[in-house]
């Protein structure tokens, strides 16, 4: 089993060179790129949660967009109805994510298999309506506006301050969740997984307490999304019920599926890709080919989901895995041919 | 009392099942089976096809739930508590398809047998801390001699399906070692070997019963049975039939016309 610059040790080499190139990136790009790397940013924290629950434990969850919502919701109401603090605010939505998470999960992970795809995917529809009738405290279908923004001083734009703390976010967890992967949990997340070479009743006769894994990865997925849901209502200031439906929860899990479900570097690329080409369909296909804006979207996520599952099913990490160590034998020929020329010479 | 494990009188009851059974609607797999294991023994569990071998070893294992009768384990009672429970307690299983994690390396699937006795949650292993570390290490260490003990500690990074048959029998033996059982449940462990590795096996389980782990193994080698085992148990459509030392049930009459199909002292074989 090989190692790449994304599986080595902890990952630190390239978390190191992926934070450096992020904290440059906007001193060169216009606030145009900074607004879609914030959207990239909050896509791959919500299916970073996603490639630990489906990736690692092998549960199937078309739901995120619940747990996204939750987030934003809860940041939009306590700063709005209840004036808490926006810091505090995005901390108490995150945790009331996971608890929500942990109370469903208890219930929907005691099924097997892709039902619980299936029953996720309702606790979404489930959601989506409740936003839009509990009107009192959600704003209804039109949704809550003048939320209030994290505090970002005055050195940068608010746009800049979201930038730099998503992927704050988004490093930090992608390290939290590269240490998981490696431990004692992430072993006994893939030793029950049965959909990639796992088995539950293995796992349990090792002692894996396998209800409480699912349980607490379902958790941790929600918190990830309701973190990211938080810092998406105070980045953008209004939410509606729209943005948390059933399309969102399965464009995260193209993202994921795409990117990789067997290394959390995938979430990065997954939704990098995805948001990447989202723009590019949205902004420059109806200049050239006509039609109307996001007229394309939904073919090419067919077309790519497709197209991941038949040619490269272990997402797009591992051809960037492939790619690396390729590079890494051209070098050493090289290298070598070098030496022995100046040993003939 | 029996001919290898001398002492059996001395030695205390790790396992006992009372009337224990087993129905799947009308059809009764596993019905009143009571027997006693006792420390360091290896019990032989054997019966034709269909006889409920692995139905017993999966009550004991608490992936099944008795419909009738008790389980004791080190005067616990087990019959109805979830599997992780009771390997926590101290029972592990190894299935007779040995059932490896694919999608981890060899020396990873070691270290998931680590996992029943070792520490570390979401947040201790997620922030690496020192506590967290430390458990990795020991892991790790056991679970590279637990690599050395079965002959892979050369293929520790390689993945479990690159390895033979053999192979995967003894890492799933060294999977199983490394959660430190007092009792270890064994499904046709021989399954599948060649005449080599039954020996390499043999040696391995005899090694681990002197360590004074209890052994409960369903077998259809008779032969290989016979010369391991401390105590035999014959099932028959779910029903015990007879029990005894290897000799005592070679020399069966009802356990040869059932089951062994030779005369006694001729030996047998599946």
């Amino acid at each position: 089993m090989r190692r790449t610059i994304l599986t080595d040790g902890s990952g630190r080499r390239a978390l190191v060179i992926c934070a450096a190139v992020l904290a440059l990136v906007p001193l060169a790009a216009g606030p145009y790129f900074v607004a879609v790397m914030v959207n990239v940013g909050l896509y791959s924290t919500v299916t970073l949660g996603l490639v630990l629950l489906m990736g690692f434990a092998g549960q199937v969850s078309l739901g995120q967009g619940v747990f996204f919502g939750l987030g934003a919701y809860g940041y939009g109401i306590l700063t709005t109805q209840y004036g808490v603090s926006p810091w505090a605010a995005l901390l108490v939505a995150a945790v009331v994510a996971g608890a929500v998470a942990a109370g469903v999960g208890r219930v929907v992970l005691r099924l097997r298999g892709l039902i619980i795809a299936g029953v996720t995917l309702t606790v979404n529809l489930i959601f989506y309506y409740l936003c839009v009738n509990v009107s009192d405290l959600t704003g209804g279908a039109t949704g809550m506006a003048l939320i209030p923004r994290l505090p970002s001083g005055e050195l940068m734009s608010h746009s800049l301050f979201t930038y730099y703390l998503v992927w704050a976010v988004g490093i930090l967890l992608l390290m939290f969740s590269l240490n998981l992967v490696k431990s004692r949990v992430g072993r006994a997340l893939r030793a029950m997984n049965a959909l990639s070479g796992g088995s539950e009743d293995t796992a349990q006769v090792l002692g894996v307490n396998i209800m409480r894994y699912k349980v607490e990865v379902f958790t941790v997925a929600a918190i990830y999304a309701g973190i990211a849901g938080g810092i998406y209502a105070q980045y953008t200031s209004c939410i509606e019920p729209g943005a948390f439906g059933v399309e969102f929860s399965v464009r995260v899990a193209i993202m994921a599926i795409v990117g990789g479900l067997g290394n959390p570097w995938g979430a990065f690329l997954g939704a990098g890709l995805m948001v990447g080409l989202t723009q590019f369909l949205q902004e420059v296909m109806p200049v050239i080919v006509g039609g109307p804006t996001g007229a394309y979207e939904l073919v090419a996520y067919g077309v790519i989901l497709v197209a991941t599952l038949l040619f490269m099913p272990q997402g797009l990490v591992s051809v960037c895995g492939k790619l690396e160590r390729r590079a890494r034998m051209l070098v050493k020929s090289r290298r070598s041919c070098q030496a022995g020329e100046n040993s003939s010479v | 009392m029996s001919e290898k494990g001398t002492g059996n009188i001395r030695k205390q009851p790790v396992l006992e099942t009372k009337h224990v059974s087993m129905a799947y609607g009308g059809l009764v797999a596993v019905n009143r089976v009571s027997f006693v294991a006792r420390k360091g023994d290896i019990v032989a569990v054997i019966g034709a096809n269909g006889a409920g071998k692995t139905t017993l070893l999966r009550l004991i294992s608490g992936l099944l739930t008795a419909t009738e009768g008790e389980i004791w384990f080190k005067r616990q009672r087990v019959d109805g508590m979830a599997p992780h429970r009771i390997a926590a307690l101290g029972i592990t299983q190894l299935f007779q398809d040995v059932q490896l994690f694919l999608n981890m390396s060899v020396v990873d699937n070691v270290m998931v047998g680590c996992h029943v006795w070792a520490g570390g949650g979401f947040l201790s292993t997620g922030l690496r801390l020192a506590r967290a570390r430390a458990e990795e290490s020991r892991m790790m260490e056991r679970a590279m001699s637990q690599l050395s003990l079965v002959g892979l500690e050369e293929k520790a990074s390689a993945s479990p399906a690159s390895l033979s048959w053999g192979e995967q029998k003894l890492l799933g033996m060294a999977r199983a070692l490394a959660a430190e059982p007092e009792l270890l449940l064994l499904d046709e462990p021989y399954g599948g070997l060649m005449t080599g590795e039954i020996e390499k096996l043999s040696l391995l389980l005899l090694d681990v019963q002197h360590q004074g782990v209890t052994i409960l193994m369903v077998e259809h080698l008779t032969d290989v049975v016979m010369g391991i085992a401390n105590q035999v148990i014959v099932l028959h459509y779910g029903e015990k039939i007879a029990e005894g030392t290897p000799a005592e049930i070679q020399g069966n009459e009802q356990v040869i016309a059932t089951y062994l199909g030779t005369e006694p002292g001729q030996g047998a074989s599946g």
